[in-house]
Parts: structure tokens; sequence; C-alpha cells
């Protein structure tokens, strides 16, 4: 269990050209739950952006699931994003097609071909997710609870070892927000990582965990008082 | 309700899908047309090169063998369509018809000489190549004097040389246009879609594997836009050739497959092309830079 999954070694994060983050280190183990909080505009996305190669990592040096972000070609992007599996605030599910065909396009996109199989691994991750019988319904039929499921199924797809959350509850109410963050919290219970940025303090309280704080561009561990 | 949303969503992907064709096949007929009118301009041009005459005068101590060997000759050449003895008798039957007036009898005599009339095709009828034939058929003893109108083919030439260059011209423009306007069609019904092309990178899809369906779909536009040009070309030919069969638009049979073709070809690469630097353009942009 002692696995490190994602690692950074002072590393700065830029928006264009203005610094967001300075001197990140921090490590990821195998298995654990991590929260990443701070306020509207401390550079949580930015900083889940750089970990999924949607920003360059210029400053410092960072691995996650055995990419080295520093050296990262562009070319290697979707294959680094095949290992991780992300979750947004907005749910990112295409708008065009219905469930089940949005995941098939995952599946199809990583490389899958058999028409069977690909059904098995949709009706297992629609399951795991509780989403079983919805799979006909296009996205803007469910409600948003219903859409993040989807989008958390997606990304158990290809069974990742880190799964990359922003702000997974972010567009939801406090009920579907917990919901949610059982489907997550039983994912991380199958021996999953899972990183999550929220600023959802009450999931916090009721879900304790390893928590790290965005604050006046600076990243560190921040220890909750009960448990 | 799911239905009818269903409805609205395809009547939107058809509209735009109709436009975009639509857009394709205008261009691709406009194009064609433009070709037609370069294809059957050289014809016109050829035609008016082939009435230029040269004239073999004849010396009187001709023998008639000596002629028809030469006739014979000058027929068989590369550079002639047909070449026709003229008797001076037959010469002065025209030129009298011509003027009106029986100069024969006034003069007493027939000044006219016996000759031949070379019509050349139209690749040969330049000043250099028409001055070479002159001085070929001249070096036979019995021919007194070649004649031909050398202002008028060197006008002719010129003319030529400026119209091609018009044409030239004006078909490059049509040609810039029709690619910027089939371009930027196809370019907004990708930018339409360039959130959906972000989300599909997001979840691991390489980029060719995301724009192998836009190529697809948009060739498909094209081919079926080529198809509506081809057909309205195909119906204007042939209500003309049916106003004006002396055009004779569709007998040229490999001109009309030429044009015909390259409109079906010039669709489906200019819809390629597009697409593909249409979406590339939006995979190489960060999110960020989406919402500019």
């Amino acid at each position: 269990m002692s696995e490190t999954i994602l690692e950074l070694n002072s590393v700065s994060i830029f928006q264009k050209e203005s610094l967001v983050l300075s001197d990140i280190t921090l490590a990821i183990d195998k298995g654990e739950f991590v929260y990443l909080i701070g306020k509207t505009g401390s550079g949580k996305s930015s900083f889940m952006k750089t970990l999924y190669g949607d920003l360059p990592l210029t400053q410092g040096s960072g691995n996650i699931v055995g990419f080295d972000l520093r050296t990262l070609k562009e070319k290697e992007i979707p294959f680094l994003r095949r290992k991780i599996g992300i979750v947004f605030q907005d749910f990112k599910l295409l708008p065009d097609r219905t469930i089940n065909a949005n995941l098939e396009f995952v599946l199809r996109a990583t490389g899958w071909k058999d028409k069977s199989e690909i059904e098995r691994r949709i009706s297992e991750v629609l399951d795991k997710v509780d989403m079983k019988t919805k799979g006909f319904k296009f996205p803007h039929q469910i409600s948003g609870g219903e859409q993040q499921r989807v989008a958390i199924a997606r990304a158990l797809l290809n069974d990742p070892e880190l799964i990359l959350a922003d702000e997974p509850t972010g567009n939801l109410d406090p009920q579907t927000s917990v919901e949610v963050m059982k489907v997550l919290k039983d994912i991380n219970a199958a021996g999953r990582s899972i990183l999550m940025a929220t600023h959802d303090y009450a999931l916090l309280l009721k879900y304790p965990s390893k928590t790290l704080k965005c604050d006046g561009s600076k990243v560190f561990e921040v220890v909750q008082k009960s448990a | 309700m799911s239905t009818s949303f269903d409805k609205f969503q395809k009547r939107k992907l058809i509209s735009s899908y109709f436009s975009v064709t639509i857009s394709i096949a205008l261009v691709l007929f406009l194009l064609g047309t433009l070709a037609l009118l370069i294809l059957n301009t050289q014809k016109l041009v050829n035609h008016f090169k082939e009435q230029v005459a040269v004239t073999v005068y004849l010396k009187e101590t001709a023998k008639e063998t000596e002629i028809d060997q030469l006739q014979k000759s000058l027929a068989l050449a590369d550079y002639t369509k047909s070449a026709e003895y003229v008797s001076k008798d037959e010469a002065a039957e025209v030129l009298m018809k011509d003027l009106g007036e029986n100069f024969v009898e006034f003069l007493g005599d027939n000044p006219l000489q016996n000759s031949i009339d070379i019509h050349l095709k139209a690749a040969y009828v330049t000043p250099e190549q028409l001055a070479d034939i002159a001085l070929e058929v001249k070096g036979n003893t019995f021919v007194d004097e070649v004649s031909y109108d050398v202002p008028l083919v060197t006008l002719l030439n010129d003319n030529v040389k400026k119209i091609s260059y018009g044409i030239l011209i004006a078909s490059s423009i049509v040609m810039l246009i029709a690619v910027l306007l089939i371009n930027s069609s196809i370019r907004l019904s990708i930018y339409s879609k360039r959130f959906i092309i972000k989300t599909m990178q997001m979840v691991g899809a390489t980029k060719s594997f995301i724009r192998r369906p836009f190529i697809a779909t948009n060739i498909k536009l094209g081919i079926v836009g080529s198809i509506i040009a081809i057909a309205v070309m195909t119906a204007i030919m042939s209500f003309l050739d049916q106003k004006y069969p002396e055009l004779a638009l569709l007998q040229d049979v490999q001109m009309v497959s030429f044009i015909f073709g390259g409109i079906f070809i010039f669709g489906i690469l200019i819809s390629w092309l597009s697409t593909f630097f249409a979406t590339q353009r939006f995979l190489n942009l960060r999110t960020d830079d989406l919402y500019y």
C-alpha cells in the first residue's frame, strides 16, 4: 500500500504568465483518498489540469501513474488520460449521444474492439454507480446527480489507478452530493486512489480523509480536528 | 416529450449538414461552369484559328502532275486540316460574285493564278510556324508565292494570349473563393462542436480517432454536394444543348466527363482537407482557449 502514484517536487503552476501555485511538493500513495480544498480562484482547477496534461508543467518535476509530467509529449497525453479517470464539475458527457454510446465512445477510443466485451464492461461500470437501467437515455434527459454518476462510471471504464475529480459535487444539491460521494468512497474502498478537489466542507466533515489546502499560492496538508 | 426533442435535435443536425452541402454544391457548380467556359473558349479559339487560310499561288508553267502531287503531300502534312485546289477559273467566279462585276471581260483576260488553299490545324497557327511552312512550300520551283494574312495571325495570337491570361486570373480567383467558402462553412460546423472535441480528448481519445468520424461525415457531404452540382450542370447543359445545338455541349464526352470527374474529386478533396485542418485547430487548443 505504499506505492506512490502521484509525486510532485517543487512544482510551480502558471496560468498563462501569471503564477498560480508555487513550490508544491506532495505524494499520493496507491489507495489513498485525498481532498484538495481551497477558495475559488486558489488554483485547484489549474492544479488538476496540470495533472491530466491540459496545462504543461514548466517548473519542477512530477510523476503521475508512471508518466513524467515534465517531459510529457503531446502524443502521450491521450495515453496518460487512459490511466487516470477524470470527473468534472460540469460532467462533460457528450450531449449528442446516449449514455451507452458515451461509454462506448470511450472504450472504442481506447482500443476496445469486441462488441460483446464492450457491452459487458458498460453494464459493469453502470452497475457500480447504480445507473444500469438508464443507459438508453441522453445526458439531458437525466438529472445532474445521475449525469455525474455516469461521468464517474466513464472514469472507471479503463480501470484507472487514479481518479481525479474536479469539484464533482459542485453542481449538485447536498443530498445528491452525498450519493455521489458514496460512490466515490466505494471506488476508493475497492483500492483506487482518488484526488478530489472540492470546496464542500460539509463533505469533508462527513467523510474525513487526508486533506490538502490551496491558499496563497501554496499547497499544504491540513489536519482535521475530529474524525 | 423526448421524441419531440429528438426530432428537434435531428432537424438541427440535418439543417447544419444541409447548409454545408448546399454551399459545397454551389461552389462546385460555379467551378464546373467556369471549367466548361474555359474549355469551350478553347474550342472557339481553335475554330477561329482554323479559319485562317494559307494560299499557295502556282506558276502558269506548273504541270498538272506536279500540282496534284503538291496538293496530295500538303493534304497529308501534320499541320494541314484541309488542302484544296482552286483553279483560276473557279477563283475568278468567286471574285466576280464578290465584286458584282465581270472583270475578266473588262480586262480581256483572267489575271488570277491557280492556287491551293490550305487550312491549318489550330496548333500550327502562330506567326513563326506559318513562316516556316510558307518557306517550305515555297521551296517547290513551280510555286510562285505563298500568301496569308500576317497581321491577322499576329492579332489572333496576341488576343488569344490576353484572353487566356484573363481567364486564368478569373479562374484562380473563383478557385480561391471556392476554397475559402467551403473551408469556412466546414470550419463553422466543426467550431460548433469544439467542446465535444475537447471532451473526447479528456477521456483519452487520440487526435486521429476523434478526427476520423468528422472527416467521414464531411467527405459524405462533399460527395452529395458534388453530385448535386453535377446534376444541376447536366440539367443546364442539356437545356442549352436543346436551345443551341450548334454549341455541341454534350457531344464532347471526354470534356464533359473530365469536368464532372474534376468536380467530384475536388469536392471530396476540399471537404477532406478543410475538415482535417479545422479539427486539427481545435484539437491543438487548450481548454481555456476555446472560450475566446
